[in-house]
């Protein structure tokens, strides 16, 4: 189903949505950023920068709680919330990246925590001519409810599930002539830096010198990790309350020491050479024997976040550079 | 994205289990035997383990050191080793405590059928592979012969001091222990030595067995070259049990990540060529 939105349709359908759904929509910063928020009365962004925050994080939160235990042991669940979530915005990355974390959440047993708040969730992804200065950014096609393709200050409108298509209902229809140009503009853009990266893993050829030589580099400051909306590590935090133990779920980081160290203080991550090498490896290779795909999306936020230089893009260009194929 | 009923518990809820009886084991180590409040069977099989939940000190894994075969109740021998553990240690009988599972992939136990166990423990290892040595015991005409080698770092470490003299004298089986020091002091007079020296002498015929290794990381490399030298070389004859960080138990908090493995799902129980050429595996 293909729509044609003008500014006040897109208006109207996101009034609509906001009636059944906690909606959070693209906003700008003073500093320039942009980030999602709370609907009501915010000034939308409709083009810029990537969101800085990957959006993931609305469905596993840095904290979240899992359970209350009272004295006796009972187990109190925490009440659901009253709306389901609808976020717009997300570019294709992050549509993948959610994708992704809804195949590892979801494979049994299914992680229920997760499931209540990614259930009956509305996504409305955000394509086309809304990058930096309207720039064009490749079509999801996909892993959305809607899509809203930007072309010449108007929206053309993917409905992808039932739900969206049903909202999308009342507006007019949209050319889908303009649709295959897009299409084909779209699949022009992938690099393979990432494949060829994971590829050289995969055989071996990176050197252990090579992870010396970029750990080295590392501050240990574990942003690369939080920044990534792929990543899924998390670690437990009990907090005592008049209402009894509260157990929390907290975001936790593989380029930490004591990410795997046992209490015998044996530590299979033990250096930090051994926890760079895994950072890029388990997106690279494990991800890809376990799920098929590469567990990175390309979406840079780990790039941008590293004080040091060393995130994906760059550790794969180097990697490329000094042990890949020279033609 | 298909819905889970409302109603049902969450992967992270604990069960509430009652605490029967605590037996010392060594200064270090103490036996809990445990049964569900709701008075089922935990329907755990040899080789998994269970989430141990203390309000306030969140959860460590912890394996099940009974056999299923067993029934009322399930034990868990558990060292001191940090706070969560150190305050299992402080519990008396009569307490309550939350678990949960059965997790994890158990021994293969199809596999082990007809064949001579070689069992091999190191340390607290036995506690695991006590699971599986009760089964064995329960089960004896379905194995050809079940041989347990176990090592402890000097005598008043050695778990379960009852368990292996009974364990000598029951059909089909032998069972051999070793301290690596023994003080000056002590009165022991069994084997010192490490473990691989146990098994430099006995006859086995290649062919028929199948062993089995849990111990701590540094125990693996030399069982391994010895249980080679015997002559098992083929796949599906040596399985052993890994250890991770675990904070879920249900291969979702990445602490246990073997590579694209996870060790409280696809394992803790691996056969060796599922892991050998994994990185930091062993
Ligand atoms: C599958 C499996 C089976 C185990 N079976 C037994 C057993 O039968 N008997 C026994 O005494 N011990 C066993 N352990 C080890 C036991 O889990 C740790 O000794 C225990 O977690 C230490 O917790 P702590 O709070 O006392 O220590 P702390 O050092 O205070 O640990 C804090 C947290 O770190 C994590 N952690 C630390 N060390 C380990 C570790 N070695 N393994 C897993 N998580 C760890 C836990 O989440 C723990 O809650 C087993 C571990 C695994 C993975
Ligand atoms: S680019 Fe970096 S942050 Fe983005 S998905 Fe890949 S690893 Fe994660
Ligand atoms: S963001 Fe960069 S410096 Fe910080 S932990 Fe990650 S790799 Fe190291």
């Amino acid at each position: 189903m293909l729509k044609q939105l003008s500014r006040s349709d897109l208006e109207q359908l996101l009034e609509a949505v906001a009636k059944n759904y906690a909606l959070q929509v693209p906003q700008l910063l003073a500093d320039g950023t942009r980030q999602l928020g709370p609907y009501d009365n915010a000034e939308l962004s409709l083009s810029g920068q990537p969101l800085q925050r990957k959006p993931t994080s609305y469905f596993f939160p840095q904290t979240e709680l899992l359970l209350t235990l009272d004295a006796a042991g009972n187990v109190q669940q925490p009440p659901p919330a009253e709306k389901p979530l609808a976020l717009f915005g997300m570019d294709r990355t992050d549509l993948a990246a959610l994708t992704f974390l809804d195949q590892f959440f979801m494979a049994p047993p299914a992680d229920d925590i997760y499931l209540h708040r990614r259930l009956n969730a509305l996504l409305i992804g955000l394509t086309g001519d809304a990058g930096p200065d309207s720039s064009f950014l490749p079509l999801a096609d996909d892993g959305c409810d809607i899509e809203l393709i930007a072309i010449n200050q108007k929206w053309l409108a993917l409905g992808h599930s039932e739900a969206g298509k049903s909202l999308l209902r009342k507006f007019n229809d949209g050319d889908d002539k303009q649709l295959v140009t897009l299409r084909k503009a779209s699949r022009d853009q992938p690099s393979d830096l990432l494949q060829q990266a994971s590829q050289l893993l995969h055989d071996d050829l990176v050197p252990d010198a090579f992870w010396e030589e970029i750990a080295d580099r590392c501050i240990l400051c574990s942003g690369c990790n939080l920044a990534c909306p792929t990543c899924s590590c998390f670690c437990l935090q009990d907090r005592q309350t008049p209402n009894g133990t509260e157990r929390s779920r907290v975001w936790d980081s593989c380029q930490l020491d004591a990410f795997m160290r046992e209490a015998s203080g044996h530590n299979p991550l033990g250096t930090e050479a051994l926890r760079t090498r895994r950072r890029i490896h388990h997106k690279l290779v494990a991800d890809v024997e376990r799920w098929g795909e590469l567990g990175c999306v390309a979406c840079g936020r780990c790039d941008r976040a590293c004080p040091t230089g060393i995130g994906m893009f760059a550790v794969a260009e180097e990697m490329v550079e000094r042990f890949g194929l020279r033609s | 994205m298909h819905q889970p009923a409302r109603n049902q518990q969450s992967i992270y809820a604990p069960r509430p289990c009652r605490l029967l009886s605590v037996t010392e084991l060594t200064p270090n180590e103490k036996l809990f035997r445990l049964q569900l409040c709701d008075k089922t069977e935990l329907q755990h099989q040899p080789g998994q383990f269970v989430q141990i939940s203390i309000p306030g000190l969140t959860e460590a894994p912890i394996s099940v050191a009974s056999s299923p075969t067993r029934k009322g109740y399930f034990e868990l021998g558990i060292r001191k080793a940090g706070q969560l553990t150190s305050a299992l240690h402080r519990l008396q009988a009569g307490a309550q405590i939350g678990i949960r599972g059965p997790f994890g992939r158990p021994f293969q136990l199809d596999a082990l059928d007809g064949k001579a166990l070689l069992l091999i423990a190191g340390g607290c290892g036995l506690a695991p592979l006590r699971s599986l040595i009760q089964y064995c015991q329960d089960r004896s005409d379905e194995f050809a012969s079940v041989q347990i080698f176990y090592g402890a770092r000097s005598p008043e470490d050695l778990m379960f001091q009852q368990d292996l003299s009974d364990w000598q004298s029951s059909h089909n089986f032998s069972c051999r222990y070793t301290v690596d020091n023994k003080p000056a002091t002590s009165c022991f007079d069994g084997e010192t030595g490490l473990i691989t020296n146990l098994m430099n002498d006995i006859q086995v015929e290649a062919e028929n067995c199948c062993a089995v290794i849990v111990g701590p990381p540094p125990m693996y490399h030399p069982v391994i070259a010895s249980l080679r030298q015997l002559g098992l070389n083929k796949p599906k004859q040596i399985m052993l049990s890994l250890e991770r960080q675990m904070r879920c138990g249900v291969g979702k908090c990445g602490h246990c990540s073997i590579e694209h493995l996870t060790c409280c799902c696809d394992g803790p129980i691996f056969w060796l060529e599922e892991v050998e050429h994994l990185r930091g595996a062993l």
